[in-house]
């Protein structure tokens, strides 16, 4: 039976914003929609040669859509109030729908609001009780200066994607491999490297 | 809070105004065709927009939509839009 790899994982910050091109909705998105997105989209993986019904989307958001919970909540003070499209992101799930929508994937998903600890297992669990062909990862780090002053952390940007399918042509996924940093760090460090998007 | 607002609204601020607060990327004033249709085709904006759009006409025009069926024809374009913003202001 071929095992589960990581056919790709990247990491992005919000430096890498000031480079992407993603059209002309991607200026809508709340932080953490826009670095999930561009973390899937640096994977470079072509979802049009797969059955997009069969890619599941699974999420981990370490602190949930907190910082645009308060953006949001601050904008009730403005004149005609806050602003209805960053009401779209005040679910923490809301990066799953726009990865979902741009490459068209119909497949299962999950979201995991806190440590990204069960994100891996669960999605290697999808693709082997063949629920999926192929899972996209990704695990946000998105802390605001607002948010880290509420929920007392440091403020963090960070956003880590991985694609995981059943195969060889890969870093092989093993049972130790249970959070996003590490599998990263794995796959962007030697051989493994072409893997890595950066 | 005091708002003035000027009573002619040119398409081209018009256009600014909507790339602002809509948040297009890789869009110019230059690039909005006056009569083109915001949403569906033209533009491509959507529901969502449509209430920004809303939002952005009380913060800039000091125009308060009650009823989306009264905003319905002027969110048709750019130039419907700044008809109906310059007839609310002289209504005013």
């Amino acid at each position: 039976m071929a095992k589960v790899v990581v056919a790709a994982a990247g990491i992005v910050t919000e430096a890498d914003l000031s480079t992407a091109k993603m059209g002309s909705r991607f200026g809508r998105m709340d932080l953490l929609s826009q670095l999930a997105l561009l973390a899937v989209e640096r994977l470079g993986i072509n979802f049009e040669k797969m059955d997009r019904s069969r890619i599941g989307v699974c999420l981990a958001v370490s602190a949930g859509s907190l910082p645009t919970d308060i953006e949001y909540w601050k904008g009730r003070k403005e004149i005609g109030g806050p602003s209805p499209t960053l009401f779209a992101y005040t679910l923490p799930s809301s990066a799953i729908g726009e990865i979902a929508i741009r490459y068209r994937l119909t497949g299962p998903n999950l979201c995991f609001v806190g440590t990204d600890a069960t994100l891996l297992p669960e999605a290697r669990d999808l693709i082997e009780r063949k629920e999926v062909d192929g899972c996209v990862c990704v695990a946000c780090d998105v802390i605001t200066t607002a948010a880290s002053e509420l929920i007392r952390v440091q403020p963090k940007a960070q956003v880590r994607a991985v694609f995981l399918v059943r195969g060889t042509n890969g870093v092989a996924l093993e049972e130790k491999h249970r959070d996003m940093e590490s599998v990263c760090a794995l796959v962007c460090a030697g051989e493994s490297a072409r893997n890595c998007a950066r | 809070m005091d708002h003035t607002f000027d009573m002619h609204v040119s398409t081209n601020e018009l256009k600014t105004k909507i790339i602002e607060s809509l948040r297009l990327q890789e869009v110019t004033p230059e690039q909005i065709e006056d009569d083109a249709p915001l949403f569906g085709t033209g533009l491509g904006l959507d529901s969502i927009d449509a209430l920004e759009l809303v939002v952005m006409l009380e913060k800039h025009y000091g125009i308060v939509i009650k009823d989306i069926e009264e905003g319905r024809p002027a969110l048709r374009s750019v130039r419907t839009l700044a008809e109906f913003i310059e007839a609310k202001q002289t209504a005013k």
